[in-house]
């Protein structure tokens, strides 16, 4: 049933996996700014030391993100799957936290480190 | 051609049409009973993949001409019917990717239906992480591939090892 070039192919494809983990997990560091962006248009950045609760309106779609002790979360979503509400909350600059339905997309990012982030953004 | 042979032909064709139909009826089923079970993950896109059960039956029954198409009609009826217009698009994305990757893997001979199931699986979520960065224009999203890749792999193999049993104990039609 197993043949040799599947377990050829599994041990690629977990060393590929196990490879790209560890880059994505490299360089993940403590951010200070919340950068939310709406259908990848920027919505507005966000100081992440300052309690509040940001209402992201638009398309008759409303997002809550909630800034609380350094840490962001979706607080609210009128969406169907609710995905993003039960998304841990976040605080390092490789996390983000995504509403697909409603196209919205919080980012944490580092100030001192905004260069790129401009770019890809984009 | 004798009559004969053309009357063959035509038996061919409309019993291969029918298990098509079937396997479409029976892909959208397995969409719809996916779509009831909830999985324990925050993760978007980590589901089981049922309906990849069928596409690899059907590349291994009746060829990629026929596995593609009712991947396709599969995908269009389930989505509309179950996930919206969005879903179509994420689903359309890694169904065509995963499909190709697995006949490809399929025609090379060297990979049972358990290692074409996990590449398969690899390549759905491949398919649908970059449909989603395109989507949102955002390259950040990648970020997630590394879970999604291990969820395809796993999913994969286990919908392969299921596909095995069942197409095992298919009554051998000649199609």
């Amino acid at each position: 049933m197993i043949k040799k070039a599947d377990i050829a192919l599994f041990l690629i494809i977990l060393i590929f996996g196990i490879i790209i983990s560890f880059v994505s997990l490299f360089g993940n560091s403590e951010g200070d700014k919340v950068k939310i962006a709406v259908d990848g248009q920027l919505f507005g950045v966000y100081d992440i030391n300052t309690d509040q609760t940001i209402e992201v309106e638009q398309n008759n779609h409303i997002n809550h993100i909630t800034i609380k002790d350094g840490m962001v979360s979706m607080s609210y979503s009128d969406c169907a799957n609710q995905v993003c509400v039960h998304s841990e909350a976040i605080s390092m600059t490789k996390d983000s936290i995504v509403c697909l339905p409603n196209k919205v997309m919080i980012e944490i990012i580092a100030e001192n480190q905004g260069g790129d982030v401009d770019v890809i953004s984009g | 051609m004798s009559s004969q042979d053309k009357k063959n032909s035509y038996a061919l064709r409309t019993k291969r049409l029918a298990l098509s139909a079937i396997l479409a009826a029976l892909a959208m089923i397995l969409s719809y009973i996916e779509a009831l079970i909830p999985m324990p993950v925050p993760v978007p896109g980590i589901k089981l993949g049922l309906a990849n059960l069928i596409v690899i039956i059907a590349i291994y029954k009746l060829g990629f001409k026929y596995a593609f198409t009712i991947n396709c009609v599969r995908i269009l009826t389930a989505g509309l019917l179950f996930t919206g217009v969005f879903g179509v698009i994420y689903s359309f994305a890694g169904g065509v990717l995963s499909i190709v990757v697995m006949y490809l893997l399929y025609r090379t001979d060297l990979f049972s239906m358990v290692g074409i199931s996990m590449a398969g699986g690899v390549a759905h979520n491949l398919g649908q992480i970059i449909t989603a960065c395109f989507i949102m224009s955002n390259i950040r999203l990648m970020g997630y591939f590394p879970v999604l890749l291990f969820a395809g792999m796993i999913s994969g193999i286990l919908i392969g090892i299921v596909a095995w049993l069942v197409y095992g104990r298919l009554p051998h039609l000649k199609v």
